[in-house]
């Protein structure tokens, strides 16, 4: 099966999902699991064939599109690629997973969800950067229907507010794209070879800041990171999941496989400044998370504070940095998903609360035992607790940083730290709380449905997995690692 | 020169014309005998009639390699986008003409082919005198055409177009007799030949400047766009889409030929650290200023028709972007751009006159609760106002993305893209531009309308006004070398270059 199954299943389920008699509205999300599970089961078998034929040829698929400005349909998928493909079909399949209730117009919620998923794909197989741009564009305006329509607390603000950040980081994408598209001779739009000549110094000095800062936007790079909390919390819980989950991924791909090869020199210069925002990042995420009321809120900004980890693996630029920038990119993804996932779906559609002080009437763990043991696990993975995903993601990076900047872990130390203490306050306000023996007993909440604790799973049991046995994704990463788009950046000084 | 030849490069002219006046004829007759009021659905048959055969006529002609006088050329570019025009003219036919009935139909779809037939001599020209003539034929049926059905607000719209359009066109013929004076020729390709010939005078830059300014009146470029929201608003839908696309298209190609044709010596540049003097320059602050003006202004709009004017100023300053560039590709990419632009609009202006229709208004909560009155128009809505904020995969995004790398390619000093600056501007200005048109899409797809009830059907006419400028669009998003190719081609067979 090759891998671009993925974005066929995507799109293929959309138009099914569009076709649908209203009658049939109740299959939109049977067909939507279809699709993502096509989506992930080739995404898989692509990384099961990559690693158990690691000499083979990269799968590639190249067909002209726009001859005139020599823009080609390119396709491939190394190892980065199909790790963070498996990552996509996996936060789908839960996000379907967690909205199997979702009643309000079900058809166009699958419909714009599928969209998201297929223009993520094609993001992360884009071998030419216009066909990158695209489906990297093709994401926002159903991230903002997703949020506006089916979104709560303050949505539509919510929405408007991410959306022009997103498209912002765009414009400056854009901008980067033919700036290199025209000093590279106004040839060619394809990756390798954009990234293969070798620009003015003058020129990487600006254009690179400026194509870094459109992808680092969506990636949620302090002081441009308000969208996400806000945005976050607007979203309904697929939206969330998949705006944390993966979408902020998208950023982070494209600054580490668009930004630092196109401009090495340039990422070369600057590359102190995105250390320091990273780690400011982390440390005023995981502050900011620590006062928060909303349970969503703390999980909004602890994806900041998570992915600052990303961004300071990219600044760092050696081996260990890159290749925990990427485990981090895979970790945060499923475990935003399962937070996400648990505070938006389990708890608030029961409770109709996410306020922290409200919970505690609730005694969750008395009244939905389940939902605790899951958040309490997921709390464990997002603190970075070994034999779990977070752990191996996040040690890469520090030794990449100590090799790199090594004063800088000390204030990345503060930060781990804090988000300990972000993560224990919350978990315990909400699902442990002190209660008096003479407080009203809690009532008793509806138990876990199916589909719930099968998303939940999912979710848990990769994190696992990837914190135990990393082997195989590590070798994956190296395996990407090695394509000639990096050999400038890991070679640098 | 001879005639029956002639006669044969204007045969679809004459197809719209004699229709015109079949239109006329048959209309005076009808009230004239007292009977009843000429029906509407006979005139737009009879003028999509006329319209097709016009295309037919076109698409039959052979290829004239020259015609012997500079007065008709008929090049590859001008029959493209001969074509072009007949199709926008065909959509804009099909639209329902006014808010309120319009007594004098026979008279409205006569002016209308009156000025398709002004617009396809404009189009089809080299020479000053006739390019003059035949864009104040076009334009003065423009004038009147906004004038339908005699309303306060039609006539205000009709009254400042026709004043700003005739001192756009005296500012015009004025630099016209400058040119003339310069060269002692109004033939385009001999006043290149004198250009070259020495170092260009004042009177040659003044002549070109003045001209340019009436060429940006028309094309509603900041700051002479100021009739542009009036005539929006109180114009009926037809003639709006008219102007916004027909009337734009024809505005650029002239535009394109005027200056690489006859001025491509006194270009100069506008890139930074390499600035000459030359319309380069003067098109890139037109440009910068049209983008600030048309996206700002446009944020705080209230009217969906007044919002899509300040849009069409804004969508103008991207265009001049690619101008300033001064490159064949660029003006390729500009050219394709106008024509995807001209789709858009003219669906988004078919989509407001069916809400108007069933809510008689035309502000921003008038869209409230679309989707559920008429998905139909909801989701083509959805596609025209994205295709013009850039949204891939739609082909406003391709024209933008294409329009923007081929500018930029233009050079500057020491390698590095010259025009960068305005590019820039270019880009963020149009990621602003997301917001008023997201503002009229959360309308239609997010908030509640008063009512759940669905919306009567749209005529068949009105219905394909707004499918057929959909499907292209995603079509031509998907597949722009279709348009793209064709253009490139004609540019390169056209110009010479």
């Amino acid at each position: 099966m090759n891998p671009a199954w993925t974005i066929l299943s995507a799109f293929a389920g959309v138009l099914l999902v569009l076709l649908l008699p209203s009658r049939f509205a109740g299959l939109a999300r049977v067909i939507a699991l279809a699709a993502s599970i096509v989506g992930v089961v080739a995404a898989a078998a692509g990384c099961l064939q990559r690693l158990t034929h690691p000499e083979a040829k990269v799968w590639d698929l190249n067909l002209p599109w726009v001859p005139e400005l020599g823009i080609h349909f390119h396709l491939s998928a190394n190892g980065i690629s199909l790790t963070l493909l498996l990552l996509t079909g996996l936060v789908a399949v839960a996000g379907v997973l967690f909205s199997w209730n979702v009643s309000h117009r079900p058809r166009a919620f699958f419909a714009w969800f599928l969209t998201i998923i297929g223009g993520v794909y094609g993001v992360f197989l884009s071998r030419d950067v216009f066909l990158l741009f695209v489906c990297y564009e093709v994401v926002i305006l159903p991230k903002y229907m997703l949020i506006a329509i089916w979104g709560s607390t303050n949505k539509e603000y919510g929405a408007m507010k991410l959306t022009m950040y997103s498209i912002g980081g765009s414009a400056l994408i854009l901008i980067g794209l033919v700036v290199a598209y025209a000093a590279a001779g106004a040839t060619s739009f394809d990756l390798d070879f954009l990234a293969s000549v070798t620009y003015s110094s003058s020129l990487q000095a600006w254009a690179f800041p400026v194509l870094f800062l459109g992808f680092a936007v969506l990636a949620g790079m302090w002081p441009f990171h308000t969208w996400a909390p806000t945005g976050h919390v607007a979203a309904p819980t697929a939206a969330s999941m998949l705006l944390a989950g993966v979408v902020m991924k998208l950023g982070a791909y494209g600054a580490l496989c668009v930004a630092m090869p196109l401009f090495p020199q340039g990422f070369e210069q600057w590359k102190w400044a995105i250390a320091l925002l990273a780690v400011v990042g982390i440390v005023y995420g995981a502050l900011t998370a620590l006062a928060q009321k909303d349970l969503k809120f703390v999980i909004g900004y602890s994806s900041v504070s998570h992915m600052g980890f990303v961004l300071l693996g990219l600044a760092v630029a050696n081996q260990w940095g890159l290749r925990g920038a990427i485990l981090q990119m895979i970790s945060h993804g499923i475990i935003a998903g399962l937070l996400f996932g648990i505070a938006g779906r389990v708890v608030y559609e029961r409770t109709h609360t996410r306020d922290l002080t409200e919970l505690q009437a609730f005694d969750l763990w008395k009244s939905l035992p389940g939902a605790a043991i899951a958040f309490t696990l997921a709390t464990a993975a997002s603190m970075g607790l070994p034999g779990f995903s977070g752990f191996v993601a996040e040690i890469s990076v520090v030794i990449g940083l100590w090799r790199a900047f090594p004063w800088l872990t000390l204030a990345v130390a503060i930060g781990i730290i804090i988000t300990g203490a972000f993560s224990l306050r919350a978990m315990h306000r909400a699902f442990f709380p002190v209660r008096k023996p003479s407080d009203t007993p809690a009532q008793i909440l509806p138990s876990l449905t199916w589909s719930e604790i099968s998303a939940i799973s999912l979710l848990l049991v990769v994190s696992l997995a990837i914190g135990i046995y990393p082997k195989p994704w590590v070798v994956l990463i190296d395996d990407g690692l090695r394509s000639s788009l990096f050999h400038s950046i890991l070679s640098l000084p | 020169m001879n005639y029956s030849a002639l006669f044969i490069q204007l045969l679809p002219e004459a197809v719209l014309v004699i229709t015109a006046l079949v239109l006329l004829g048959v209309a005076v007759a009808f009230e004239s005998k007292k009977l009843q009021q000429f029906p509407a659905a006979a005139a737009i048959a009879l003028a999509t009639l006329g319209i097709l055969i016009a295309g037919g006529v076109l698409f039959l002609l052979p290829c004239a390699k020259d015609s012997g006088t500079p007065l008709i050329v008929s090049d590859p570019l001008a029959r493209l986008f001969k074509g072009v025009v007949l199709g926008l003219g065909l959509l804009a036919v099909w639209l329902p003409p006014g808010r309120r009935e319009i007594p004098q139909i026979g008279e409205f779809y006569a002016l209308l082919l009156f000025s398709l037939t002004g617009l396809l001599l404009t189009i089809g020209t080299n020479h000053l005198l006739f390019l003059f003539v035949a864009l104040e034929l076009a334009s003065l049926s423009l004038y009147l055409l906004a004038g339908f059905p005699s309303t306060a607000k039609a006539s205000e719209a009709s009254l400042k177009y026709f004043l700003f359009g005739g001192v756009s066109a005296a500012f015009m013929l004025f630099g016209l007799s400058f040119l003339y004076g310069f060269s002692h020729t109004a033939k385009l390709t001999d006043i290149a030949v004198a250009l070259a010939a020495g170092p260009p005078t004042a009177l040659a830059i003044t002549g070109l400047l003045l001209v340019l300014v009436g060429l940006a009146f028309k094309m509603a470029a900041a700051p002479f766009h100021y009739w542009a929201p009036d005539v929006y608003q109180g114009a009926p839908a037809t003639t709006v889409a008219l102007v916004s696309a027909a009337s734009k298209a024809v505005g650029l190609v002239v535009i394109v030929r005027l200056l690489m044709i006859g001025f491509h010596s006194v270009a100069g540049s506008a890139g930074l650290g390499a600035m000459l003097p030359g319309w380069s320059m003067w098109l890139a602050v037109l440009a910068a200023v049209s983008m600030i003006f048309g996206n700002v202004l446009a944020l705080a709009q209230s009217s969906v028709r007044r919002l899509l004017a300040y849009s069409a100023v804004a969508n103008t300053g991207y265009l001049l972007v690619a101008l300033a560039a001064n490159g064949q590709s660029a003006a390729g990419s500009a050219l394709f751009y106008v024509v995807v632009y001209g789709l858009a609009t003219l669906g988004a202006v078919a989509v407001t006159a069916a809400v108007e229709r069933d809510r008689s208004d035309d502000s921003l909560s008038s869209f409230a609760g679309l989707v559920h009155r008429s998905p139909l128009q909801a989701v083509a809505l959805l596609v025209f106002l994205s295709s013009l904020a850039g949204i891939p995969p739609l082909a406003g995004f391709f024209g933008k993305f294409a329009m923007f790398s081929n500018a930029m390619a233009a050079t500057g000093s020491g390698g590095q893209p010259g025009l960068a600056w305005l590019v820039g501007l270019g880009a963020i200005m149009s990621a602003i531009s997301l917001y008023y048109y997201l503002s009229v899409l959360k309308q239609a797809f997010v908030r509640q309308g008063p009512d759940e009830k669905t919306s009567p059907c749209l005529s068949l006419c009105h219905a394909l006004a707004v499918i057929v400028p959909a499907s292209l669009i995603v079509l031509l998003g998907l597949f722009p070398s279709l348009l793209l190719g064709p253009i490139t081609q004609a540019l390169k067979l056209s110009l010479g270059l």
